[in-house]
């Protein structure tokens, strides 16, 4: 099988793609979680919508640290 | 009206959901857990003989030129070996061979059973394998990457990707954690449970309508005979997604303790 030349850890493709997803995935439900949680414990409403988009921000910065580079 | 097969009488009902509940065929209750029979378990004991009787019979005897079932399953660990476990763990990855070997038959055999004759049910169309060899995957990963960077070492450099501001890990450490002890397992099940149910619905919805054209007696039954020659496209179709899902499991859990054995950079 032809591989281009990778000079880290061999594999790349379906792992990145599905990492990628993955975090975005994780990002929001840890800090949609976090973001609901906090909203049950103050009574307010607005938190979970917070947290989504904190998360989501989070999880867009990890993988451009991650795959950006490449 | 009265020469109508009963079928086409009685309308189209389109199969559902229902298609994956099994009744017990022998009840069994133990600690308020319904541990029953039925012929998803069956099946399941079924897929598992069949796993071992293959490598079994296959390299009870091995010869050093290969033939029959040693050829087929030689090339299997073969294909495991080279595509899967050198592409993605390396050579250090080697020792995991027989675990993802087996996973791999495993999980194949057990959707193959949705495209057979008589069985015609995939096996990881219900949520109890693919998550249980999700969470063998994941204590893998994990058990691998302590074992080989310590417990506290692969915890912080799972939890804590390395170059980063202090202050950023409050927001990156929950995303991280979910990420890759829930998300991972989690995605790693639902992923081949979807496809199987998926596609166990697809052949269920489509046999069920071509018979219901091809006894329906009118135009309908034109339609029939073209859905019953696509028929053999779509069961090659699922066959194709039987094996491939069976491949995507396998290499993510081996890209799973690859990630564990080398970390982030």
């Amino acid at each position: 099988m032809s591989q281009p030349e990778q000079p880290g850890r061999p594999g790349g493709g379906a792992d990145v793609v599905w990492s990628i997803i993955g975090t975005l995935v994780a990002g929001v439900l840890a800090w949609g979680g976090i973001g609901w949680l906090l909203d049950r414990w103050l009574g307010t409403e607005f938190l979970v919508a917070v947290g989504v988009l904190v998360g989501a921000a989070g999880a867009f910065y990890l993988i451009i640290r991650r795959y950006g580079s490449g | 009206m009265a020469t109508m097969p009963p079928l086409a009488r009685e309308g189209f009902h389109a199969p559902g959901i229902e298609e994956f509940e099994w009744p017990n065929i022998i009840d069994l209750h133990l600690f308020g857990l319904d541990l029953g029979i039925n012929r998803v378990v069956l099946q399941m004991f079924l897929v598992t003989l069949t796993t071992w009787l293959l490598f079994y019979l296959a390299f009870r005897t091995p010869r050093l030129v290969p033939s029959g079932l040693q050829n087929v399953m030689e090339s299997v660990v073969d294909f495991i070996r080279t595509q899967i476990v050198l592409e993605n763990i390396g050579r250090d990855g080697l020792r995991f061979l027989p675990y993802l070997t087996t996973l791999f038959v495993f999980v194949f055999l057990g959707n193959l059973g949705g495209v057979l004759p008589v069985i015609s049910f995939p096996l990881n169309g219900r949520m109890a394998l693919p998550s249980i060899m999700a969470i063998c995957s994941l204590l893998l990963f994990i058990s691998v990457g302590v074992s080989r960077q310590g417990f506290f070492h692969y915890f912080r450099t799972a939890l804590f990707p390395p170059g980063v501001p202090w202050p950023i890990y409050i927001l990156l450490t929950p995303i991280e954690l979910v990420s890759t002890f829930v998300v991972r397992p989690v995605t790693l099940a639902i992923r081949l449970l979807a496809n199987m149910i998926a596609g166990h619905l697809i052949l269920s919805v489509f046999f069920v309508a071509t018979g219901y054209m091809l006894t329906s007696m009118n135009i309908s039954t034109l339609f029939g005979l073209g859905a019953l020659v696509f028929s053999v496209a779509l069961v090659a179709f699922e066959l194709f997604v039987a094996a491939l899902q069976a491949y995507v499991f396998t290499i993510l859990s081996a890209v799973y303790i690859a990630g564990a054995l080398e970390p982030e950079h």
